[in-house]
């Protein structure tokens, strides 16, 4: 076969494909093995939370008030102003706030663990703690992955909780809405079938987010070069990835909703 | 001293190498690769840089796997072993890196600490800070036992790797490139402090190196690595007489 761009980049595409795979294998065959690294798990699970929290809570205030004020004329238009915080509701917790909320720890988290694990390779720290006894996939990959799947969901319920706050106060702009009453009427359309799907997906996006970075960090080359590739790509990778799971996310979750009503 | 006599005042062998190769992509590193290293005693690799010296090293503490050829320290087969076997054999051997290999995000107890909480060597809190408070003395750094790594200078950074290593009392010693970087001043202090090593803890080393004056201080005897294999070996003298061209050339230059 002729060796052109095209071929190449296919090549690396399925290496890379390839390598994700085999690490991805390698997490789990560390998750299970004793030991359990929980204070470090715990140490990372906080960092993952504080980093990311004053990004989340302003980005969430103002997608929720956002989408209230562009979506009230258009309500308004079709008399259907009192189901303004049911729609903002449906459209946050099933879509946008797992989207939005996995995009920004993405680009924060993703990046900051793939720069750290890049920094660590090229300057031979993984390899100082493997030739000090300590395996560096269970201590600094596993631990990572974990805090990241545990603590995005966490982080999309309170990116909701935000969102429903701004859309609150976006309403009482120019109208006057009483706290309980929007809430009343921003959860009465959600059901189990919107939030069980949406919450399983976060999931999966922490996942992704943290195995991402570890990977792209873990194999970081060519020193300070490398880990900037490193946090760059896992930013656009993970990105990429959750959009994807997103949509298939969204097709088994039409299935579920099939079964469930 | 003859290369014999050297040889002969030193105890048993604790790494035995035979007919190692390594390649990476096709290119053959190392050759064939025949080395042995007695119990307190200090052997100097010299060669040029790239040559496949920090390969050497790494392959004896299962960081690189060799393609061929049998690597024994203390009689083990290294690919043999299993990760506990392997894991209880990074203690007794310690690696100072080229680039110092700090964390960076602990601090310089913190570094030292952690050696030692990983192996689960010491539980108690007393112990452990009077470890790190002698390992740190005999590199005369402790007050820099709160600092950051990024707060010390090169010669400070190499001596607080040197310590981090000698807090868990390895038996083997396997330094890379360790005065890479450094002042001469500098350089002269860390290869005195390698040989202060070799006879406070009569830990055995091999120092990976293209500095002539730490190779003169640091070794009992000496390897010259040209391509994928030892070109010559013997005391820092022989060498410097030897009938080699390139090996006198070598000497010349650097």
């Amino acid at each position: 076969m002729q060796n052109n761009p095209t071929n190449n980049s296919v090549n690396n595409f399925f290496i890379e494909l390839g390598g994700l795979s085999r690490f991805t294998l390698q997490f789990f065959r560390e998750l299970f093995r004793p030991p359990y690294e929980h204070k470090e798990f715990l140490r990372q699970a906080y960092q993952v939370g504080l980093n990311t929290l004053p990004l989340i809570s302003i980005t969430a205030f103002i997608m929720g008030l956002v989408l209230t004020l562009q979506s009230k004329p258009v309500m308004a238009e079709f008399g259907a102003e009192s189901w303004l915080p049911g729609m903002v509701s449906v459209s946050i917790v099933r879509e946008i706030g797992p989207v939005i909320t996995a995009l920004i720890c993405a680009g924060k988290i993703g990046s900051g663990i793939g720069a750290e694990l890049g920094s660590m390779r090229v300057t031979e720290q993984i390899d100082a703690m493997e030739v000090s006894g300590t395996n560096p996939l269970k201590y600094l990959v596993v631990t990572r992955v974990l805090a990241t799947t545990f603590m995005i969901p966490i982080l999309v319920f309170y990116a909701d909780a935000i969102s429903f706050y701004g859309s609150y106060l976006a309403v009482n702009l120019k109208d006057f809405l009483s706290l309980p009453l929007f809430m009343n009427l921003a959860f009465d359309p959600l059901h189990f079938y919107d939030l069980i799907p949406a919450t399983i997906k976060t999931f999966f996006f922490g996942f992704a987010i943290g195995i991402i970075g570890c990977y792209k960090g873990y194999y970081a080359q060519n020193g300070t070069e490398g880990v900037g590739k490193a946090a760059n790509s896992a930013v656009v990778i993970s990105s990429l990835v959750i959009f994807i799971m997103d949509l298939i996310a969204v097709q088994l979750a039409d299935l579920f909703n099939v079964f469930i009503r | 001293m003859s290369f014999e006599n050297n040889i002969s005042e030193f105890g048993e062998n604790v790494i035995e190498i035979n007919h190692l190769e390594k390649s990476f992509n096709g290119r053959t590193v190392l050759k064939d690769i025949n080395l042995f290293l007695k119990r307190s005693e200090n052997v100097v690799v010299l060669g040029k840089s790239g040559i496949g010296k920090s390969v050497l090293i790494k392959c004896i503490v299962g960081l690189i796997q060799p393609d061929s050829g049998s690597l024994k320290v203390f009689g083990k087969e290294v690919s043999e072993m299993n990760t506990k076997e392997l894991n209880n054999l990074r203690t007794k051997v310690g690696f100072i890196f080229q680039g110092n290999a700090l964390y960076d995000s602990m601090t310089v107890r913190e570094n030292l600490e952690f050696p030692l909480r990983r192996n689960k060597i010491l539980k108690d809190k007393k112990e452990i800070e009077e470890l790190i408070v002698d390992a740190l003395e005999n590199v005369g750094l402790l007050e820099a036992i709160d600092k950051m790594p990024a707060e010390l200078s090169g010669g400070m950074k190499k001596r607080i790797g040197l310590a981090r290593t000698l807090i868990l009392k390895p038996e083997i010693i396997l330094y890379d490139e360790p005065t890479t970087g450094l002042d001469p001043l500098t350089s002269k202090e860390i290869s005195n402090l390698i040989l202060k090593i070799q006879t406070k803890y009569k830990a055995s080393s091999i120092v990976i190196t293209h500095d002539l004056n730490c190779a003169k201080i640091t070794s009992n005897r000496m390897l010259i690595l040209q391509d994928g294999v030892f070109l010559a070996k013997g005391t820092f003298e022989e060498l410097q007489n030897s009938d080699n061209e390139w090996v006198r050339s070598f000497f010349e230059m650097a």
